[in-house]
């Protein structure tokens, strides 16, 4: 991918936001949130619906400022910054092409609606926009209007006129959302690459948990307004903080149950726990589905289950159980060597034994 | 074998020809009697005595004044609900406040009261025995028997037709593009003009032509508010009921042909806009 050239100007600049509260009538969309983005960093923001991670993102955009809190880039106070002066790349979900114009004008606007005096020639418009098509991969297709263009290239469009302004940070609201499952993994990989060649401060905002652990540097994971955690993707999939963490970052079985000297009891078995926490009495263990094992002999340690189903497709076996006395069942992911298909049958009873575990008190 | 046996269920659908051919058939003949046939008489009379005859009764100076004043009265009405129409539409599609469901219906006020009551409504406020009617003679402003009054009646009656189209259309568009503009640094004159008027423009077209038509042809209203004074208040359509009650037929139906001609270019280009931008248009009509 040849350097787009626009960003080597300025270092990449710093995001430092503290304690920003907004609320939309009784509702409170940002509950003091402070964090630190460093340096050219990629940042997700992960949350469910309604967690206030794109109201974040449009507080430090500008585009809806905060009531109350600071933001700052580098050591400017931004909350004082008109739009123009943030010089802020912002992706919107839907794109938000101009549809009356074509891909180029769509890309050259932000250059041509400059003062006079900061304005370049239109030469140089020409030949910036001209850079950045190359660089999205959309050469020849600067006469075509976005209605003309695919999902994907829309997208594509959308980062070449964000950053057609220089901008100081790049800002993508839910990037993928509107596209199928194919494309949304070929762009994430794109994103990546786009990230690394212009070194541009990225945050996103997502609720799809893969996406986020796959492609920030760090995520930060919001609920109800605040964060709860924030961390490399492998710190809060490895060590959450919260028990909203722990089931928000995807399959996990949730049991009740005692605590005792680093160990969590569940129904008579025993679970070790990945990091004693201190907790000691009644609780909660989290255990993921490759944190499993499965014990063939019928008078054997762990918790009794009853198989429901089998899928032995790909380099790990998932299989469905069901506990007694437990709603829903839970699932289990075994390496294919370790088990005997033969043994774990549906209806077949079997036992379970967790191998790590992580706890929080009960409540 | 199989073509042949699914054909019959197909047909099953839909009715039995004969009934087809009915319905189409009572619409046309509907159609032809109650809208076609009137309108070729218009053109008929108003050539019976042949074209020169046509000519001069559209040449006579109350009839060219008439003309004049109702092209007057549609080159100020028509803008001023363009402007309406913009600011309203805009602040109720990209704001959120309290009562918006209210404005939307008092927008379509005009449409539901008669044009004889607006009509009287602006005499009960600008008459010489109005509310305002003192200060008014007092400051020797004439409104109503004058052209003031029939602007005002011709504006009052067509301020939905604007503000209609562009409403639902600029819902559903949201306010994205104006904040990606915004945030490529464009300032506020810039992004209207650039980005929310291009996207509501066949829209706006389309409704500028409904106000256009609805301006030329008011009747009711006017014919309260104006006077029937000749070559002063008299538009169009007032001028066209004049002649008549004089027996003046030749006259009647000329003037009247012009107000039909406008009518059916004005056909013409909204169903050619309809056709080259059914999308868009389908969006703003879509409730």
């Amino acid at each position: 991918m040849a350097s787009v050239g626009v960003n080597d100007k300025s270092a990449p600049i710093r995001i430092e936001v503290k304690d920003l509260r907004k609320s939309f009538g009784a509702f409170a969309a940002l509950d003091g949130v402070s964090f630190t983005v460093q340096p050219g960093e990629l940042l997700a923001l992960l949350g469910p619906s309604g967690s206030g991670k794109t109201t974040l993102l449009r507080a430090i955009a500008g585009l809806s400022p905060a009531e109350e809190g600071t933001i700052h880039f580098n050591d400017e106070e931004a909350t004082t910054l008109s739009l123009r002066e943030r010089r802020v790349g912002f992706v919107f979900q839907h794109y938000a092409l101009f549809r009356h114009m074509t891909v180029f004008d769509n890309i050259a606007f932000g250059l041509r609606v400059r003062p006079r005096r900061e304005r370049p020639a239109e030469s140089e418009i020409t030949q910036r926009a001209r850079r950045l098509l190359e660089f999205v991969q959309l050469g020849g297709l600067e006469k075509r209007f976005p209605a003309q263009l695919s999902g994907g290239q829309r997208q594509r469009v959308a980062l070449a006129r964000a950053l057609a302004i220089e901008p100081n940070l790049l800002l993508l609201d839910e990037p993928f959302g509107a596209l199928d499952a194919k494309v949304r993994k070929e762009l994430r990989a794109w994103l990546k690459d786009v990230h690394r060649e212009t070194g541009l401060t990225t945050l996103f905002v997502t609720h799809d948990q893969e996406e986020a652990l796959e492609l920030a540097d760090r995520v930060v994971i919001m609920r109800n307004g605040r964060i709860e955690q924030i961390g490399t993707p492998s710190e809060v999939y490895e060590e959450p903080a919260t028990h909203f963490v722990c089931e928000f970052l995807g399959n996990v079985s949730k049991f009740d149950c005692t605590i005792r000297d680093g160990e969590a009891e569940v129904a008579g078995s025993l679970f070790p726990v990945s990091e004693d926490n201190g907790l000691n009495g009644p609780g909660v263990a989290y255990v993921r589905p490759h944190e499993f094992e499965i014990v063939i002999d019928e008078h054997g340690e762990g918790l009794p289950a009853t198989v429901k189903s089998v899928r032995p497709f790909g380099p790990t076996v998932s299989v469905e159980l069901e506990l007694a006395g437990r709603e829903g069942p839970i699932e289990i992911a075994v390496p294919r060597e370790l088990i005997g298909l033969g043994d774990v049958q549906p209806h077949r009873t079997v036992h379970i034994r967790a191998t790590a575990a992580r706890i929080f008190a009960a409540g | 074998m199989q073509f042949i046996s699914t054909s019959p269920r197909l047909a099953n659908v839909s009715e039995p020809l004969t009934v087809r051919f009915l319905l189409l058939g009572l619409t046309l003949v509907y159609l032809l009697a109650m809208l076609v046939l009137p309108l070729g008489v218009i053109f008929v009379e108003a050539f019976r005595k042949g074209y020169e005859t046509y000519a001069a009764s559209l040449l006579t100076d109350d009839s060219i004044a008439a003309i004049q004043l109702t092209l007057l009265v549609t080159a100020i009405a028509v803008p001023a609900n363009i402007i309406f129409g913009l600011a309203a539409s805009w602040s109720i599609a990209k704001y959120q406040f309290k009562g918006k469901s209210f404005l939307i219906t008092l927008i379509d006020l005009p449409f539901s009261v008669s044009p004889v009551v607006a009509g009287l409504i602006y005499v009960l406020m600008f008459g010489a025995q109005g509310y305002l009617g003192p200060y008014l003679q007092a400051h020797h402003i004439q409104i109503i028997f004058a052209v003031p009054g029939v602007v005002l009646a011709t504006i009052f009656l067509t301020f939905p037709f604007v503000a209609r189209q562009l409403i639902p259309l600029m819902q559903a568009q949201g306010n994205d593009d104006e904040e990606a503009a915004l945030s490529l640094g464009a300032g506020g004159l810039r992004t209207f003009f650039s980005v929310t008027l291009p996207n509501v423009r066949w829209a706006l077209l389309y409704g500028v032509l409904l106000c256009n038509a609805r301006a030329m042809g008011e009747f009711g209203a006017v014919s309260i508010v104006s006077g029937h004074i000749r070559g002063k208040t008299n538009t169009m359509p007032l001028h066209v009921e004049i002649l008549y009650n004089e027996y003046n037929f030749v006259a009647a139906f000329a003037v009247a042909s012009l107000l039909a001609f406008l009518a059916l270019v004005t056909l013409c280009l909204k169903t050619a806009l309809e056709w080259r931008y059914s999308g868009e248009l389908a969006v703003s009509r879509g409730h």
